[in-house]
């Protein structure tokens, strides 16, 4: 599904690269935790999939298609397959739950039909319902966050991107977000997810690739966060 | 398409920017009008060339007794009838010369009754034996009347030679140079509206940087992030035309009708060249709009 070839990416004006010869491969359905620290290339890693940023060497595959032969007319087309969870939400407060997750929908041209079944159908399934009609500022984080992911989800996206979702949101609530991607995970959509938070890594006994100064120092099944080697 | 979820967005931004907004249309319509009223002189002026040309003629005044013109030392008797026959014969030997008529004292008398009729005093002054005879010298094609004058200024018996086309062409000559004036105005406008529209347009995407950000990201096309922007660009364009429309159909009422009248009663510029005008600056002024925005798009939503 994801499919990175010695892929090195140096950003204009950096000297060091932020990543430097990585080589993965993200099956159908898998569910992979990217962790390292700040600056390892986590971010850097999810933005070269969705081809917001181009890699100086090396190969990526998604979905079957080369990247570097994707025209940029059809980049827009890659997109639509990935759905895209960040640390801090991006709603747009002047729109309601429902609009805002309509709003995917509206933008690549659905038929106002099919948003109006497909909407209420995936706020049930982030665990908002009754809660459609809210402004993103009448919600705790947690629920912004859902809103965020019912979002990327309702286009039943074959990617599902995650930066740090939990990172804005308390322990207790991160354990419902992960809840959410688990049962996103689970209709079959691949998930993978940039966090720094151990207790969740440890407690879901995913895969886990690490990142050190841009290198994989670590790729590891059913892996725990700070694993002693 | 949606196209109301498009018209929508366009709203909002059209509303979010008004200020900026009104001061694009009134750019642009003002700019437009400035053109049409240009267009319009163009067309004014060839009207009423085409009106004049047949109409124009080289008036060869003769020579009458003691008259004071340096000319006419040769003739202090006066052009006799025998004189005048060679003269209109001389005259219509010219290749430019379609026609010679002769318009003795009391027909010049007439004509200047009906030009003068207003200054009853000079009527009242003026008698028939006090205006000259002339030669009324109709021309083949009108522009050729330098080579007229020139061999009629040398004839014996000629006191003066007025071509009526030398007094037409300082008319036009004004009109000409208010048209340049008009043009120049309008293109500095243009300029002015095309970097007020780019600076809208940045204003407006800026304003809207997180609804395209997650149009990006959940995969808009680039035509749905930008038609919205486009069309705001097309909308303020499309009532600066509209507004230009009318202030040109109030120079055509006003200013065109009221000037040419007193210079040619059938050479008035009619409505359809209007229309066509107003067609013209509209659809320059919605491309100017839509082109603006576009290629300042172009800087600042990049894929
Ligand atoms: N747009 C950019 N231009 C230049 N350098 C960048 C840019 N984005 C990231 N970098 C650099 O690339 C390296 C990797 O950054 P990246 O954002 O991928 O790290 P990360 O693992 O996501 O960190 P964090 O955990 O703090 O989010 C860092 O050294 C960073 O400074
Ligand atoms: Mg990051």
């Amino acid at each position: 599904m994801i499919h990175f070839d010695n892929v090195t990416k140096v950003y204009a004006n950096q000297n060091r690269p932020a990543l430097d010869h990585v080589s993965v491969d993200v099956d159908k359905g898998e569910f992979v935790f990217l962790v390292g620290p700040s600056g390892s290339g986590k971010s850097t890693f999810l933005r070269l999939i969705l081809k917001e940023e181009k890699p100086n060497s090396g190969a990526i595959h998604v979905a079957g298609k080369d990247l570097a032969r994707l025209s940029n007319f059809k980049v827009p087309h890659l997109r639509r397959r990935i759905g895209c969870v960040f640390q801090d939400f991006r709603l747009l407060p002047n729109k309601n739950v429902y609009e805002n997750v309509a709003f995917a929908l509206e933008v690549i041209g659905k038929p106002r039909r099919f948003i109006r079944k497909v909407v209420p159908e995936v706020i049930e399934l982030v665990g908002l319902e009754g809660k459609a009609h809210r402004m993103p500022d009448e919600l705790s984080g947690g629920e912004q966050q859902r809103v965020a992911m019912a979002r990327a989800f309702v286009n039943r996206p074959m990617i599902l991107l995650a930066d740090e979702p939990t990172g804005n949101i308390d322990p207790a609530t991160s354990i419902g977000i992960m809840k959410v991607l688990d049962r996103i995970n689970r209709t079959g959509t691949t998930v993978v997810m940039a966090t720094h938070d151990a207790a969740i890594v440890d407690s879901m006994r995913k895969r886990v690739v690490e990142l050190e100064d841009g290198k994989i120092v670590r790729d590891q099944s059913r892996g725990v966060y700070g694993q002693a080697y | 398409m949606r196209a109301n979820f498009i018209l929508s967005e366009v709203w909002i931004g059209l509303r979010r920017n008004l200020t900026m907004t009104i001061a694009v249309i009134v750019t642009v319509a003002v700019a437009m009008a400035l053109l049409g009223v240009g267009l319009m002189i163009n067309a004014q002026v060839g009207l009423m060339k085409t009106f004049w040309s047949d109409k124009v003629e080289v008036s060869v005044y003769l020579c009458k007794k003691d008259s004071p013109f340096p000319t006419c030392k040769a003739t202090p008797k006066g052009v006799s009838a025998a004189e005048r026959g060679q003269l209109q014969q001389q005259l219509g030997a010219l290749p430019q010369v379609a026609q010679v008529l002769f318009e003795d004292q009391a027909m010049a008398f007439e004509n200047f009754k009906k030009t003068q009729s207003a200054n009853s005093i000079l009527a009242q002054v003026v008698e028939a034996k006090d205006l000259p005879e002339s030669l009324r010298v109709k021309l083949k094609d009108p522009e050729q009347y330098q080579a007229v004058i020139d061999a009629a200024k040398g004839m014996k018996g000629v006191s003066t030679v007025i071509d009526q086309r030398a007094q037409l062409e300082n008319f036009f000559g004004m009109l000409e140079k208010l048209r340049y004036a008009a043009l120049a105005v309008a293109l500095i406008l243009v300029l002015a509206a095309i970097l007020l529209i780019g600076n809208t347009v940045r204003l407006s995407a800026f304003n809207r940087r997180r609804e395209t950000g997650i149009m990006r990201l959940v995969g808009a096309s680039n035509l749905y992030i930008q038609l919205p922007f486009v069309m705001e660009g097309m909308i303020a364009g499309l009532i600066g035309g509209v507004v230009a429309a009318i202030m040109l159909i109030v120079a055509k009422v006003f200013l065109f009708e009221g000037t040419t009248s007193a210079f040619a009663v059938n050479s008035q510029l009619g409505w359809d060249s209007v229309a066509e005008v107003i067609t013209l600056t509209m659809v320059i002024g919605v491309v100017i709009c839509v082109l603006a925005s576009f290629v300042t798009l172009r800087r600042y939503l990049r894929v």
